[in-house]
């Protein structure tokens, strides 16, 4: 067959589907056999993608004196089927097993050769064939819960996931690992450490920075520490659990309200603010730097629910405070990233002092990230208090939103929801800041 | 035989896919560890070379220099790819009239032998399907790649192997020529040209290592092998041969087991720890003084067949030995080299009857204090063995600096490839390959041919000079009115004789420095056969000519000094000029020079070595 035929070969090459091995020539004496694979989304007009014999991927540019000539398909490769699953096996022997809930995310994602991109895998199949090991010191049930990367997630998908904790809980889980995307991994911990009451048992946010189909991901690692800390943690509290520095051998477990993402792809990008992490992991086992919250005995439960009529605004220099104060408009609840020790323009205070009258609650943290705010050293400061902003100590402004939603999905009025923010409900303020803690 | 080589050369542009400059660096300051572990491409399936280094199980150490950033550590996205590299390799795809593809797709080439911190080695195809015509021959160029260097072993110890990042992401390009070549000199042959083009860019890296070669041989009625990582051109021609003398060998060994009707071997190992006597030497001591087990493992019917046949240096053992080294072991004792190694006649004899074996079969010893490491490497040497039956098993070979090369591992095949998603497509337009078109490099036979031309120096300098990257110089040299004959001289000859460390390049010297040395050497400031000592000096710090030359003691003998010396010489060897007269010029020139040591020129010392042979012949004539 040949393009001629049809006048222009690139109408006919254009629909071949994927795995169709072509010979095309240019007529100047170059000829081109290879596999049609998918075309990049960021390809040129006309742009032919082929996988040649070498395994090489090159674009050709499809010229209407080009000729083609339709292959034979190649032998067919025997798809490698991917191991049994142990859930049902875990599940009915009863056994001490850790929950791993995926949500999607790089920890469980793969390269899409249709858009080039990396995709989210849901499927238990697909996760144990990127992490055969995950089993190798007792049973895992893996139960799919999304499969979104993070920066899709909303406060609704925070309470699913919350759900689905006390499930496992309840199935008998000894620890629950929460596989996610690591964007907005540390707001889902700070919500859920909220969120979920009386734990039996560890629940680990984890993540990966190198997608698991490279053969240096520190998915496996990670996954591996974090499924270790579930089993053998013995604590009631959320945790988040990545590398703690450049090396596959040591992972910082971070307590989930005062956990941030401070680099957008190093592998150790989660830190824990204002101090050391709660603990970490390696060759030598666990070891804690203070004392994690104790499991409870009696049954976990989700302390719900969320309000999402709660916003968080970054300050910055030269903010309208009409734009400002829009922002505002319809929420019930605001969190203020301000400058240092917690200040925004003085130009702000008329529409923040006129949005409090009328029931907003306005809390403020800092975009410093570490240390914590102070409202009487700095008069713009003392202005704000007294317009009755409300000041979070040395919380996250993520962990500030979070607490938030919580907070007005709880309290009544504004001065319930304002007692609900000062209150230490997850340990999360740290009362002391040493000063050989790391910045 | 025939053979094909892909060429490697790094380039002095700046990393491929990073900021980072493309030099190399020995100030460490801080490393860290990784594991690798095999990733399936696009189909799932796990290539055979990366399964086989996933299984070695290794940690990797990496060092991290001032030359490298966070894209090396695989800690940040790669940035686009860098352009300059890119023109360098579309020039070379022109000039080797290859057809460039239209978009460049970066692929990722898995490697897990922890080389690259990704875990795979990003390499693009930048065209196919070129040519290059030598001697009256035309080489096919199957294919031009961009790619990036890997990291630089520095030590493997304790499943630990250490790499220096500095090297990785070095830009190379891959040059392949088809399998035309069908001897050893031609395939070096092959690569000085292909070197020399290269170098015609002027945007190559120098040095040891900055060029390197991978051969792909195979014998008559053999099997391509991958001869990995040449670092010395000098070195092609006998790695191909012995590669050819291997293979025939190998195919000699299949035929006399085919006619021997040997079976294939089975796997049952065999502990014989409490035969074998306590050995000194040989790869079995070092476990059997820790006391650790000794397994054997039978070959039926390959007595004889392990050993190298006569007139050849090559055998079946030396193969089975390589797969036992591959799992970490030092090698093994097979029993064509017993009795020997400690072990007597007796032992060989005991050995046998416990295992079964008649007086045509063969075993062979591997011995540990790790038994999972013995059984791995027993059974590596029974598949390869059994491998023998059917000839040459395709691998990649280590070459050896005594010109020898090693089994490294089995050869990669395509599953190693998928795209690199983090970098879209690069489009490459034929209004940019216009504009390369127009301003190509002279081709290194162009060149030569203007060379000779404009010089009158033999065709054999010509190509020294060709191949030596100093054309630059060279020609600059010229222009500014030095000798031709002199300049090649200092180039090829004088350079190479400045004392720098082994194993290093050559110095540099710019082109203003080098003019400088030679006007000062025309000025007769020193002579020119001072230039090689001025040279060192420099390189040695001294801050300019002046300087380097009285530092090399090259200044300072006046006429009248030269006239004493001369004098002082010619009377001490009175008796050997009576007896030998005008023949003793040569012996005493000689021993003047060595006291002038450069200080003056030598056509004017020869001069006031025969006005002083002269002048004694004159003094000392009796008077008439």
């Amino acid at each position: 067959m040949t393009g001629s035929e049809s006048g222009d070969p690139w109408e006919m090459l254009r629909s071949l589907p994927m795995g169709q091995r072509v010979e095309i020539s240019d007529g100047a004496g170059h000829t081109w056999t290879g596999t049609v694979v998918p075309r990049h989304e960021f390809s040129g007009e006309r742009i032919l993608p082929l996988k040649i014999a070498s395994g090489y991927n090159l674009g050709l540019r499809i010229e209407p004196t080009y000729t083609v000539r339709l292959l034979e398909p190649a032998r067919s490769r025997t798809r490698a089927a991917g191991p049994p699953t142990s859930t049902e096996r875990a599940a009915a022997a009863g056994a001490r097993h850790v929950a791993l809930l995926t949500t999607g995310g790089t920890i469980a994602s793969r390269v899409d050769y249709e858009t080039g991109g990396v995709r989210p895998v849901k499927e238990e199949r697909e996760i144990l064939a990127f992490y055969p090991d995950l089993e190798a010191a007792g049973p895992v049930r893996i139960v799919p819960v999304f499969d979104r990367l993070s920066e899709d997630f909303t406060p609704r998908d925070w309470m699913t996931l919350a759900d689905h904790v006390v499930a496992a809980f309840g199935r008998g889980a000894i620890g629950v690992v929460i596989a996610h995307g690591t964007d907005t991994l540390a707001f889902t911990a700070a919500a859920l450490s909220f969120l979920l009451v009386d734990l039996p048992g560890p629940v680990v946010l984890v993540g990966a920075q190198r997608s698991p189909d490279r053969p240096s991901s520190d998915g496996p690692s990670n996954l591996a520490a974090a499924v270790r800390v579930a089993r053998e943690g013995g604590f009631g509290e959320v945790v988040v659990v990545m590398h703690d520095d450049l090396s596959d051998e040591r992972f910082a477990i971070h307590r989930g309200t005062s956990v941030r993402k401070m680099h957008s792809s190093r592998r150790d990008a989660f830190h824990s603010r204002n101090g050391p992490p709660l603990g970490h992991v390696d060759g030598h086992g666990i070891r804690f730097t203070e004392a994690p919250r104790r499991p409870a005995s009696g049954p976990p439960r989700v302390d719900g629910p969320l309000d999402e009529k709660g916003g968080l605004l970054w300050f910055y220099p030269g903010i309208a405070p009409e734009r400002a104060a829009a922002f505002a408009e319809g929420l019930r609840g605001l969190v203020l990233a301000g400058t240092g020790l917690g200040h925004v323009g003085t130009q702000h205070l008329d529409w923040i002092r006129a949005a409090i009258r009328q029931g907003l609650v306005v809390a403020m943290t800092t975009q410093c990230l570490d240390g914590e705010v102070d409202p009487f050293v700095y008069a713009t400061g003392r202005e704000l208090q007294r317009a009755g902003v409300v000041y979070l100590g040395d919380l996250l402004p993520e962990t500030a939103y979070a607490k938030l939603l919580w907070a007005l999905g709880h309290g009544a009025g504004a001065a319930e929801v304002q007692a609900l923010l000062l209150a230490d409900v997850a340990g999360e303020f740290r009362w002391r800041r040493q000063p050989g803690a790391p910045a | 035989m025939k053979a094909g080589l892909e060429v490697h050369q790094q380039l002095a542009v700046g990393k491929l896919f990073c900021a980072c400059p493309s030099e190399l660096s020995d100030d460490i300051e801080g490393s860290f560890v990784r594991r690798l572990r095999p990733a399936s491409g696009e189909d799932q399936a796990v290539d055979a070379a990366t399964a086989f280094q996933a299984s070695r199980g290794f940690r990797y150490r990496y060092e991290i220099t001032p030359t490298t950033c966070l894209v090396e550590v695989d800690e940040e996205p790669p940035h686009p790819l860098n352009a300059e590299a890119l023109e360098v390799a579309l020039t070379l795809a022109l000039l080797l009239e290859a057809r460039p593809v239209d978009e460049i797709e970066v692929m990722r080439k898995i490697v897990v032998d922890g080389s690259n911190t990704s875990g795979f080695q990003r390499t693009a195809l930048i065209a196919t399907d070129g040519h290059l015509d030598l001697r009256g021959k035309r080489h096919s160029i199957l294919s031009i790649c961009l790619e990036e260097d890997a990291a630089r072993k520095i030590a493997e110890a304790h499943g630990e192997v250490t790499y220096r990042l500095d090297r990785l992401g070095i830009p190379l390009i891959e040059i392949a020529t088809g399998p035309e070549i069908s001897s050893g000199a031609e395939a070096r042959e092959v690569a000085e040209e292909i070197g020399a083009l290269l170098r015609a860019t002027r945007r190559t890296r120098r040095g040891i290592g900055s060029i390197r070669e991978d051969l792909n041989v195979s014998a008559e009625g053999g099997q391509r092998i991958e001869i990995k990582g040449v670092q010395e051109l000098r070195m092609i021609q006998e790695y191909v041969d012995r590669e050819v003398a291997r293979q025939e060998v190998l195919l000699r060994v299949r035929d006399d087991l085919r006619q021997r009707g040997v079976p294939v071997p089975g796997t049952e190992l065999t502990d014989v720890t409490s035969i074998v006597p306590p050995v000194s030497s040989g790869p079995l001591s070092a476990s059997a003084r820790k006391g650790g087990p000794v397994l054997a493992v039978s070959l039926r019917g390959f007595a004889g067949l392990l050993r190298s046949p006569p007139g050849t240096d090559e055998r079946l053992g030396r193969e089975l030995a390589d797969q036992a080294r591959a799992v970490g072991l030092r090698g093994l004792l097979h029993s064509d080299e017993l009795p020997g190694y400690g072990l007597g006649p007796h032992d060989v004899e005991r050995m046998r009857t416990t295992l079964g074996l008649g007086p045509s079969d063969a075993f062979v010893l591997v011995a540990s204090d790790d038994r999972a490491r013995i059984a791995a490497a027993l059974h590596a040497v029974v598949a390869r063995a059994a491998a023998a039956l059917e000839g040459i098993p395709t691998e990649t070979r280590d070459p050896l600096p005594d010109g020898r090369t090693r089994y490294s591992r089995p050869l990669p095949g395509r599953d190693r490839m998928y795209p690199e998603t983090d970098i879209p497509p690069i489009p490459v337009s034929s209004e940019h390959l216009a504009r390369l078109a127009a301003h190509l490099p002279e081709r290194p036979a162009d060149l030569r041919e203007r060379l000779a031309r404009e010089t009158g120096l033999p065709a054999e300098l010509i190509r020294q000079i060709v191949s030596s990257d100093r054309v630059d110089p060279f020609e600059g040299l010229i222009r500014a009115g030095h000798s031709p004959a002199l300049v090649a001289r200092v180039l090829i000859q004088d350079i190479a004789t400045v004392p720098h460390p082994e194993g290093e390049p050559e110095p540099e010297f710019s082109v203003g420095v080098l003019e400088a040395v030679l006007r000062a050497a025309a000025d007769g400031t020193f002579a020119k056969e001072g230039i090689p000592a001025v040279l060192a000096e420099l390189a040695r710090g001294a801050a300019d000519v002046r300087t380097a030359a009285a530092r090399a003691g090259l200044t300072g003998l006046s006429g009248a000094e030269l006239e004493a010396l001369v004098d002082r010489i010619v009377r001490a060897n009175r008796r050997l000029l009576r007896e030998r007269g005008r023949e003793a010029f040569s012996p005493l020139m000689g021993d003047v020079m060595r006291e002038v040591r450069g200080r003056r020129d030598g056509q004017e010392v020869a001069e006031a070595l025969r006005r002083a042979i002269d002048r004694l012949a004159t003094d000392e004539s009796p008077p008439s």
